[in-house]
């Protein structure tokens, strides 16, 4: 009987697997995948991990996922999945899975130093609205923070950025994304005044070559790796190139791989830069009428504390490098200073490293000169058994392949360039290479910034989650943009506070100083992926803070907080999220949360009712604020204005904020629900439909502004899999600043429009030269920025390097793949991978247990010499998902000086035998 | 138990050659192929992910396989039967 269940299901999967892929099948076997379908409900989604965004189908049955399958409509995925599709399904059934509110009491009350009890929500919210006005009276808005996330839903990240940006004043919300493409937001400001890129995944399709740089897309992105590995198939001309510092799968399927060594790439950009020039490859029609030249200051620090009160002894000799750094024989080349003298450089600009002004293009074609081949063979050649002749060979190679005029381009990358003590630069750096060449925004010529969680863009950058954002790009610091947001939100004049918070490493810092004092995370687990560990987490447990941390499972955050919040995974619960192609999917609640678990937005919106307006709209103390129109330090009490618009002082900030007669007017049941569920409406005990009102209310941030989503209800179309905005008239934008596809540009073909940073001065490579300011609009910039040497090298005493990064079976800090009992066994423990004969300089040999050794740390782990992942001498890698091989204790917490992301890529370590 | 759908790619002049291979992997099954474009439908049976996982690179160590990748994923959580033969007492 059980034999002939199994196969009458082995035939439905294999039918419907079939039918998914389009492999034509007889009429008894379409029979048969119907059959082994007949019982379940079947809706669309999307897979809850990378920031590919690919459309699976979920089968539920009596309130529980039963199966999975790519969805055949999708147009990222075309029904295939990787074997992260899998977990979609696994992860909510985990046997840790949190259920009710746990707090850290003793004998009935709250305790820091207590142990983790059951407590009833009412409890939960009461605590830790006791701590946030301990926090908040103490110290002000800027003494409370919270950790989001790009895999936070779009309703919920746009509900806890009005929450903390209207309500609070605050402007400490920052999500994990910041340590995941803050790099390439920085730079899609920078070069073209509006982020996110021009192309999208069918230029694969298009395109005669792909270059991956920093990017191991075979591992972290495998759908779209297909999609380039089958385009060769079909285009014989196709070339693969992978830029990297270490063998790795992507290698396997490339035509052309090189290894660098780490920082290196900033060189090899301004090499091709050359080359293009001296090639004279230069598409001089295009860059006359859409480009301009740009240079900054390069004394920009990175990105670490400017004191070193609270580093361990051993760090303080690198923490010195904030402050005054000597320059390298290669960055003196690189800059054009003679290398035989020596150039100690104060970081004047570290906090103003974002500054820029332009050059004309004789300053930048000067800029590059330096970088001829044999300087950046030399310099950036990483691995020392390749010869240097053979090593020119493929750069030049390179260089043929992106000076071809005849040849489309994708440039792909990811954690490579962003994770990056320079990463805002080396972003710009690609742009200027496409640009000089005008191989962009068209079909096939793309540099494209891969993302790395779901709704990293959708929710951290659309939505505007960061420290310094608002919607639609805006950010708090420019005084138009917070009075839109002010008349958008019905808020009283000066509600917005205009300094920029802390971004998420500062968050932690701040949580060490003592500036902060009450913070709340969700959708991620910052205390195992911020870099610098034994910091924060001394921090987080010894000062006198309160943690809250909503998690699904017991994750390192969880583990050190204070109160722990259960929450709603992915389709427990309504949503939305958008990819990397600008592609926004929405989905239904197709099963209910477990226990008490709740999604983040019904917290968010429950711990609102608990503020008042009096107590936030009053004056507020904000240290260091400096703006026009505002009294120094200080936030003026809008109270009485607020009163004028009708609110009340004793008004919630959920009935202020989020119930409002616009929000109340989208009546909940509503017929996209098709039967599902919605629990946060029901917890709630509201009869409007929470999740389409703040949609439809973040939606008209962007609407008319070149962010236009299309209505909620477009996205639950059964013949809809999301759409690529701006979607303008019905019509979604596949490649934008064209006018063929993008009904935003009004002047010519090509048109960069972003309209951020459009007005310069003007100078040389050193600085401006004048004060009067000149505006391009329309055109994009092009960056010459030089090599600058990592913060951080191998030395005699810690001797290796070490990168870290992300493997197939396992996404991120493993807090939901990790659950998934048998892969956990698949790979077990994070491993340390190295050169074989690195080992045995040693006296290692693979399985070996070592200690491996940091400024900032130590960790126990076993080294691999044979693993997919093979390091060229003196470097090593090892993934971050395993908690019990804490990776992050030993990695240096500096960041790119203009994006604030964290660079996890580059920290000398030594090892030894335990 | 888990069951996969995979969809597996080799130039069609090998469906033949590979049919016969992937049918000799233990927990595979062929139920359909094209000729003519070279897909082959195949179904992964496992105990576990582990062994899923295992399987999935088999595949796609096999000579010629240009594509491998699961499609669906059936999470069959059929209880066990505890009043079945044990398989040691079977043998007998």
């Amino acid at each position: 009987m059980e034999l002939s269940r199994r196969n009458f299901l082995k035939s439905g999967v294999a039918a419907a697997t079939a039918m998914a892929v389009g492999v034509p099948i007889s009429r008894i076997a379409s029979v048969a995948a119907a059959e082994t379908e007949q019982d379940w409900r079947w809706d669309k989604g999307v897979c809850r991990f990378c920031g590919v965004g690919c459309g699976i189908m979920i089968a539920t049955q009596d309130g529980k996922i039963v199966a999975t399958k790519g969805d055949p409509d999708a147009p990222v995925n075309r029904g295939l999945n990787c074997v992260k599709g899998y977990f979609n399904g696994k992860i909510l059934y985990g046997k840790d899975r949190l259920t009710q509110p746990l707090m850290r009491m003793t004998d009935g009350r709250f305790d820091k130093k207590g142990k983790f009890t059951p407590v009833t929500w009412d409890q939960a919210f009461d605590e830790m609205a006791i701590q946030f006005k301990k926090a908040y009276e103490e110290k002000g808005p800027t003494g409370i923070g919270v950790i989001g996330s790009g895999q936070w839903l779009i309703q919920e990240g746009y509900a806890m950025t009005k929450l903390m940006k209207a309500g609070f004043r605050s402007n400490n919300i920052d999500p994990n994304a910041r340590n995941c493409m803050a790099s390439a937001v920085a730079a899609f400001m920078q070069v073209f005044g509006i982020d996110e890129p021009p192309g999208n995944y069918d230029d694969i399709e298009y395109t005669d070559t792909v270059v991956a740089w920093g990017a191991n897309m075979a591992e972290a992105h495998p759908v779209l790796w297909q999609r380039v590995i089958d385009r060769r198939l079909g285009h014989s001309d196709m070339k693969i190139v992978n830029i990297t510092t270490l063998r790795n799968m992507t290698s396997e399927g490339s035509d052309l791989e090189i290894i660098i060594k780490p920082n290196t790439d900033t060189a090899l950009l301004n090499y091709l830069a050359r080359e293009i020039i001296q090639r004279d490859a230069v598409n001089q029609a295009f860059v006359d009428a859409h480009c301009v030249f740009c240079a900054g200051p390069t004394d920009i620090g990175y990105g670490m504390r400017a004191t070193d009160k609270f580093a361990f002894e051993a760090e303080k000799d690198i923490q010195a490098r904030e402050v005054e750094v000597t320059l390298t024989r290669d960055e003196a080349i690189g800059l054009g200073l003679d290398p035989e003298q020596v150039h100690t450089i104060k970081q004047a600009n570290a906090a103003t490293a974002d500054r820029h002004w332009l050059v004309g293009f004789e300053d930048f074609k000067a800029g590059v000169a330096p970088y001829t081949l044999d300087f950046v063979a030399e310099l950036a050649k990483g691995d020392a058994e390749e010869s240097l002749d053979a090593f020119k060979a493929k750069l030049m190679r390179l260089a043929d392949l992106y000076a071809d005029p005849k040849r489309k381009l994708v440039s792909f990358w990811t954690m490579g360039f962003n994770q990056h003590v320079r990463g805002t630069w080396v972003n710009e750096q690609i742009y200027s290479v496409h640009l000089l060449l005008g191989k962009i925004a068209e079909p096939g010529n793309s540099p494209f910034s891969l993302t790395g969680q779901p709704s990293a863009c959708g929710t951290a950058r659309e939505v505007g989650t960061f420290s310094h954002r608002l919607p639609a790009d805006m950010v708090v610091n420019i005084a138009k943009h917070r009075d839109i947001t002010e008349q958008t939100w019905k808020l009283p004049p000066k509600t917005l506070n205009p300094k920029v918070g802390s971004h998420i490493t500062k968050i932690m810092r701040d949580l060490e100083d003592g500036s902060m004092s009450w913070v709340w995370v969700q959708v991620n687990n910052p205390f195992q992926h911020v870099a610098n560990a034994n910091h924060w987490l001394k921090a987080a447990r010894e000062n006198d803070n309160f943690i809250v941390v909503s998690d699904a499972y017991p994750s390192i955050s969880a583990k050190v907080a204070d109160l722990i919040l259960p929450v709603a995974m992915i389709f427990e619960k309504w949503g939305g999220y958008g990819n990397a192609e600008r592609r926004t999917q929405l989905w239904r609640e197709q099963v209910p949360p477990p226990g008490e678990a709740r999604s983040d937005l019904w917290q968010i919106l429950e711990f609102s009712k608990r503020i008042t307006l009096a107590e936030v709209w009053k004056e507020q103390a904000i240290p260091g604020l400096k703006d026009e129109g505002f009294e120094e330090g200080k936030l003026p009490d809008v109270m009485a204005a607020a009163q004028e618009m009708g609110y009340q002082p004793e008004m919630t900030l959920y009935e202020a904020l989020f119930e409002t007669p616009e929000n109340k007017a989208f009546a909940w049941p509503d017929p996209v629900s098709k039967g599902h569920d919605n629990h946060t409406v029901k917890h709630l005990g509201v009869d409007w439909f929470v999740e389409k009102a703040l949609f439809e209310e973040y939606a008209g941030f962007g609407r008319g502004h070149h962010h236009d989503l299309a209505p909620f209800d477009v996205y639950y179309q059964d013949d809809v899999r999301g759409l690529r905005w701006p979607v303008v008239d019905g019509k979604e934008t596949p490649w934008r600043f064209n006018a063929k596809y993008d009904p935003y540009v009004k002047n010519g073909e090509i048109e960069f429009y972003g309209g951020a940073m459009k007005e310069l001065t003007t100078g040389n490579l050193t600085g401006p030269t004048t004060e009067e300011k000149t505006k391009f609009p329309g055109k994009a910039k092009i960056f010459f920025r030089p090599y600058a040497a990592p913060v951080e090298s191998p030395d005699g005493n810690y001797d290796l390097w070490l990168c870290t990064g992300r493997l197939l079976e396992h996404w991120h800090t493993g807090t939901m793949t990790r659950r998934v009992p048998e892969l956990h066994r698949a790979m077990p423990a994070a491993v340390l991978d190295m050169n074989e004969k690195d080992a045995e300089e040693r006296g290692l040999k693979r399985q070996d247990a070592v200690w491996i050794e940091s400024r900032r740390g130590k960790i126990k782990a076993v080294i691999e010499t044979t693993g997919r992942n093979r390091p060229p001498r003196g470097y090593s890698f090892m993934a971050f998902f395993d908690e019990s091989v804490f990776v992050n204790k030993l990695c240096i917490d500096a960041t790119c000086p203009i994006s604030k992301e964290e660079d996890f890529k580059k920290t000398a370590i030594k090892i030894y035998k335990v | 138990m888990n069951i996969s759908g995979i969809l597996v790619v080799v130039p069609p002049a090998r469906i033949e050659d590979a049919t016969r291979e992937l049918n000799a992997l233990p927990g595979v099954e062929v139920h359909h192929t094209e000729p003519s474009t070279g897909r082959i439908v195949v179904v992964q049976e496992a105990e576990t992910v582990e062994q899923e996982i295992a399987a999935l690179s088999r595949i796609k160590a096999l000579s010629g396989v240009m594509l491998a990748e699961m499609v669906y994923h059936v999470f069959d959580e059929t209880p066990p039967e505890w009043d079945a033969t044990p398989a040691e007492m079977a043998a007998s």
